[in-house]
């Protein structure tokens, strides 16, 4: 369960103050796939940084299965994501010295995870890399890469998955195949889902599509997602 | 749904910490060369000298009885008392064995020719030595040492005097025959400094030389061989309860292993091994500079964990590890780099040293300086790595953060001191002072003195200031200056651009430059004062051991030459007495001052002031005015020492006379005017009773000192020649030697430098590839990239070389001027190549580490981005 309450977000820039999220409402109830969509600039990976607690608001709060990240150290916080939020970037952020196992077992390692390696690589079958577990993420296609993220996303079975444009940097065959691959694997885990992006396409998979404006709602749809 | 609870958990285990810290190390490995060079370097300086000076301890204790050719040693300055000889003899009783050698500087010459030379002169007897080889070539004339007709020499002697074995030599009164040549003498210490060849009698020979007369400088050894049973060490105790008092004996059992030869050598390495831990010093700015340059690369990886679940705890974990493996293997080949250098010293410190040096494979030394090493990486790589804690994660979404500031103190460029006293500031202080703290303490262990220690820091951190400040004072001056050359424009624009690592380059060299040329300033002024700068009026010769009955005929032979000649009565005296107390019932041991109470004082009785001497305190005797009272001018600052003022009183012991004699003047003496000078002056009259010997001085012209030496020693065959020009040349030749030494372990800062700066030139090799790629599509010709790198490279060269030599130039001044009250002088030739060596240097070093991004295709580096 996400809960984000009159969330704001300003920045100093150029010497003036920019409002990235203006005073943001928002309910995820578990299990829910959410699409935010928007122009660029209009805050949307404001929004999800927030939620992830990468970043502390000029104002308002976030609640995630109960935990108030306010009262969150920066140390807390990082062991929070570790345990209730998967996260999936646009430019991947794979580590580079790390081969594609590895880059899998980084999470389960850092929760203590006795059995990671076997885990990475239950993970790696389940992203269809099984045979490049020994690849570092040069020598990996952008769709692998991005493939090899999801299953570090998931790897600790996170209630919670953001994304941020995981296509963003795919061609479309390759997006369509990563989406397929996000999406099977959510319903198969139950995961409450909070994805962004600018593909009106992608978003119409989504239970729900939040269209943000200048760091506010403009638009809160109940859909019926895609088949 | 019940709410989740944070708490810390226990994280990844060591295994998991070990294997990410490994994950993190082996694709950045060449990385971290540098990082392993420099504490290597600066280790195997440590292990080098350390080992070094335990193998010379080792070898010492181990040949402690064949270097005293003893058990017990009882040394005196003049010939034992009727008691002492008593009491010596009371041991035979108890079943040990005695045997005498008297040792003293004297004249030898060939009988043929007239030649004559200063010999070191020992005279034994039956029995030495007790321990230890004395062999000689050929063999068999060792068996004639205590013929009274026969004489052992040294080689050198034979070649002086153009003489050979089974000839005839000169020694005093009488002539001996040379038996042979004397290749191995157990006991001889003085290996660093000796006055002559060695000449070596027997007592009886000595006897018949004549040259040990009343108040001859001559060194009494009683050499003393124990039956098995009777500890050493117990009777050097039982002996020094009867002895000292009544003789002014030192004794020593073997087992003290030459207490005076390991002070001094223990001196010398320890201060050896300062300029190895500056190497080491620098060594750790090298491996700041490393982790910083790693931190900054692995911005993305440290966010991209933190977002994955890493607490900043258990990050600083992984990278911790990460530092204490690379600080174990850097320390680990110092350890090896230290064992090769220990296999130079011992030739370039054979002059130096009485013995053969076995190499050390001591544990200590080596674990000692791997620890040191160890702690010394981790302690410079602490602060860098203390920046993990302020990486955003939110830089995967934001690249507005500045990529600089995490690894930089937090808030971009704004120093530390100047920030607003909030939380995170003030642990950051804390970790501060806790790195400065550990490594001032770390500094200290390995020095082993408080005082040396205190003294070292102070000067380090002052070094270290000037330095870092005059380097960013430049830097600053450089903004200012607006060239229209692109070349100069560019190549001075890299010394200040964002990330530009000028400064700590600047330091690192800059210490390597001060080490170096301020060992090769205070070398040079050393040798400028024994070889070029001797007063003008100082006398070629010191003629010692003129007796009473011959300084009226000394004072005819020189009148008949129109030589003026200065005849200086001496006795030799210990302090018995300061007021009441006497020195026997003072507790010494340690004191700083206890050389004055202990030292033998040679003394004069003097009716004026001598020359280049000032009252300073209290007045001089009247000319001619015999004070009813003996009175005494004491130098001002053995006065201090000895705690005496105008008015207190001494009480010496002049070989076996007590006199008390009141305190009437201190002095100020002139000591570089090499003339006789002395510590205490009796008034006329005072030691009418004492047997004095003179010293004369005389100026004699160079091309006149061979034939004059002739000369005196054929019409006084005691009396003792020493020619001031060779004396000079023997002690700088022992200070060229200790220079070779100095000079290799600056090398090792120097390298460390160096090495520093290739290192902080290879972080920014990045940016370098890119701007001459793009300087290369704009047209710039490979020849232009060159030019804009080398302006840059000699800037920093140039900088480094000019603040260091500068600050070599105050601390030689400071050295000269305040400790050893010598005259300073720039230097200037020095100091000039100083600044030439470093700019050459680092345009090298700098080159190196760039040379490939000549080469570069533009299209391929664009590509890649």
């Amino acid at each position: 369960m996400i809960k984000v309450r009159k969330l704001s977000m300003r920045l100093t820039g150029g010497g003036r103050m920019v409002t990235i999220l203006d005073a943001i409402d928002l309910d995820v109830p578990p299990g829910q796939f959410v699409a935010v969509i928007g122009p660029s600039g209009s805050g949307k990976s404001t929004l999800l940084g927030l939620i992830a607690g990468l970043d502390r608001p000029t104002s308002g709060s976030v609640e995630l299965n109960g935990i108030n990240l306010n009262g969150l150290s920066e140390d807390e916080l990082a062991v929070m994501r570790g345990r209730v939020v998967g996260i999936v970037f646009q430019a991947y952020h794979l580590i580079p010295t790390l081969t594609a196992l590895e880059n899998v077992m980084v999470p389960l390692e850092l929760t203590g995870d006795r059995d990671a390696e076997a885990r990475g690589r239950e993970w790696l079958k389940a992203v269809g890399l099984d045979e490049r577990a020994r690849h570092y993420p040069a020598q990996l296609s952008g769709g692998e890469q991005q493939r090899v993220a999801i299953a570090r996303a998931f790897a600790c079975r996170p209630p919670i998955l953001l994304a941020d444009e995981p296509t963003g940097n795919l061609d479309q065959t390759t997006g369509r195949l990563v989406i397929d691959l996000l999406m099977r694997i959510r319903k198969e885990q139950g995961t409450t889902m909070v994805l962004v992006t600018h593909d009106a396409d992608l978003a119409s998979w989504a239970d729900r599509v939040i269209t943000l404006v200048d760091g506010r709602i403009a638009r809160d749809q109940q859909g019926t997602p895609a088949p | 749904m019940t709410p989740m609870v944070i708490t810390r958990r226990n994280g990844p285990g060591i295994r998991v910490l070990l294997a990410m810290a490994w994950r993190e190390t082996r694709g950045s490995f060449r990385h971290f060369l540098f990082f392993l060079a420099c504490i290597a370097l600066g280790v195997g300086a440590l292990v080098g000298v350390t080992g070094f000076s335990a193998g010379l301890e080792q070898t010492i204790r181990k040949e402690a009885r064949a270097l005293m050719a003893g058990d017990v040693e009882v040394r005196t300055n003049r010939p034992l008392s009727e008691a002492g000889e008593e009491r010596l003899e009371s041991l035979r009783a108890r079943g040990v064995r005695r045997t005498a050698v008297s040792e003293l500087v004297a004249m030898a010459s060939n009988p043929k020719t007239g030649d004559t030379q200063l010999v070191e002169l020992k005279a034994v007897e039956e029995g030495y030595p007790f321990y230890g080889l004395l062999a000689t070539e050929p063999v068999g004339a060792v068996g004639t040492l205590n013929d009274p007709s026969t004489a052992l020499v040294e080689q050198g002697l034979l070649v002086r005097l153009g003489l050979h074995v089974s000839d005839r030599i000169k020694v005093g009164r009488t002539e001996l025959t040379i038996t042979g040549v004397l290749t191995k003498e157990p006991d001889r210490i003085a290996g660093a400094f000796s006055l002559g060849p060695r000449l070596l009698i027997s007592q009886r020979a000595l006897a018949a030389t004549a040259l040990v007369q009343p108040g001859s400088r001559v060194r009494y050894r009683a050499l003393l061989q124990l039956p098995a049973g009777l500890s050493a060490t117990d009777l050097a105790g039982e002996l020094k309860k009867s002895f000292v008092a009544a003789d002014g004996a030192e004794v020593n059992a073997y087992d003290d292993a030459q207490p005076r030869l390991r002070r001094f050598l223990s001196n010398l390495t320890t201060y050896v091994g300062l300029i190895g831990l500056i190497a080491l010093l620098v060594g750790g700015i090298g491996v700041a500079n490393s982790v910083q340059a790693f931190m900054r690369e692995r911005l993305d990886t440290l966010a991209i964990l933190k977002c994955v679940g890493a607490d900043s705890r258990t990050l600083l974990k992984i990278y911790l590890l990460q530092t204490l493996l690379l600080g174990a293997l850097g320390s680990l080949a110092g350890v090896l780099l230290g064992l090769a250098l220990q296999g130079l010293l011992p030739d370039l410190m054979s002059g130096l040293l009485p013995v053969r040096v076995e190499r050390s494979y001591a544990l200590m030394p080596m674990a000692r300086g791997a620890a040191m090493g160890f702690l010394t990486a981790l302690l410079f790589a602490l602060w860098p790595l203390l920046g993990i804690r302020r990486v955003p994660p939110a830089r995967l979404f934001r690249r507005e953060v500045s990529e600089e500031a995490p690894m930089t103190g937090g808030d971009g460029r704004v120093p530390l001191w100047k920030r607003s006293g909030n939380r995170s500031d003030r642990s950051q202080w804390i970790s501060a002072l806790f790195i400065i703290t550990a490594l001032a303490a770390l500094l200290l262990w390995q020095i082993g003195s408080l005082r040396i220690g205190a003294v070292f820091l102070g000067v380090l951190t002052l070094s270290l200031l000037v330095l870092g400040g005059s380097a960013r004072a430049v830097m600053a001056l450089v903004r200012r200056i607006a060239p229209r050359s692109l070349v100069l424009k560019q190549g001075l624009a890299n010394l200040y651009r964002p990330g530009s690592q000028a400064a700590t380059a600047i330091l690192s060299v800059g210490v390597g430059v001060t080490v170096i040329v301020a060992v090769v300033v205070i070398e040079a002024s050393l040798m400028r004062q024994i070889h070029d700068n001797l007063p003008t009026e100082a006398p070629s010769f010191f003629f010692i051991d003129i007796q009473r009955d011959q300084q009226e005929a000394f004072k005819r032979f020189f009148a008949g030459r129109h030589l003026p000649v200065e005849l200086t009565p001496i006795a030799r005296a210990r302090v018995q007495a300061v007021g009441d107390q006497t020195v026997s019932a003072m507790k010494l041991d340690g004191q700083p001052d206890a050389w004055y109470f202990q030292r033998e004082y040679v003394v004069t009785v003097q009716s004026s002031l001598p020359k280049g001497n000032q009252i300073v305190a209290g007045s001089w005797w009247g000319a001619g005015a015999a004070s009813s009272t003996p009175l005494v001018s004491v130098e001002q600052e053995a006065a201090g020492h000895l705690g005496v003022t105008v008015g207190s009183t001494l009480t010496f012991d002049l070989q076996g006379r007590l006199v008390t004699a009141t305190v009437a003047s201190l002095r100020e003496v002139d000591w570089g005017s090499l003339t006789t000078n002395f510590f205490v002056i009796f008034s006329p009259g005072a030691l009418d009773e004492t047997a004095m010997t003179a010293i004369a001085t005389v100026r004699v012209p160079p091309s006149e000192d061979l034939a004059m030496q002739r000369a005196v020693v054929a019409a006084f065959p005691n009396v003792t020649a020493i020619n001031i020009r060779h004396v000079l040349d023997a002690i700088g030749a022992v200070l060229t030697r200790l220079g070779q030494v100095v000079r290799l372990m600056a090398f090792f800062t120097v390298g460390t430098g160096l090495l520093v700066l290739a290192g902080a030139i290879a972080t920014s090799r990045y940016r370098r590839l890119r701007e001459a790629v793009i300087l290369k599509t704009l047209g710039a010709t490979r020849g232009v990239i060159i030019r804009i790198f080398a302006v840059e490279y000699g800037c920093l060269g140039a900088t480094a070389g000019v603040i260091g030599s500068a600050l070599a130039s105050l601390l030689a001044f400071v050295l000269l001027h305040f400790f050893l009250e010598l005259p300073w002088s720039a230097e200037l030739v020095r100091l000039s190549a100083g600044v030439f060596g470093a700019t050459l240097l680092t345009i090298l070093t700098g080159f190196l580490a760039t040379y490939r991004i000549l080469g570069q295709k533009p299209l391929a580096v664009l590509r890649q981005e």
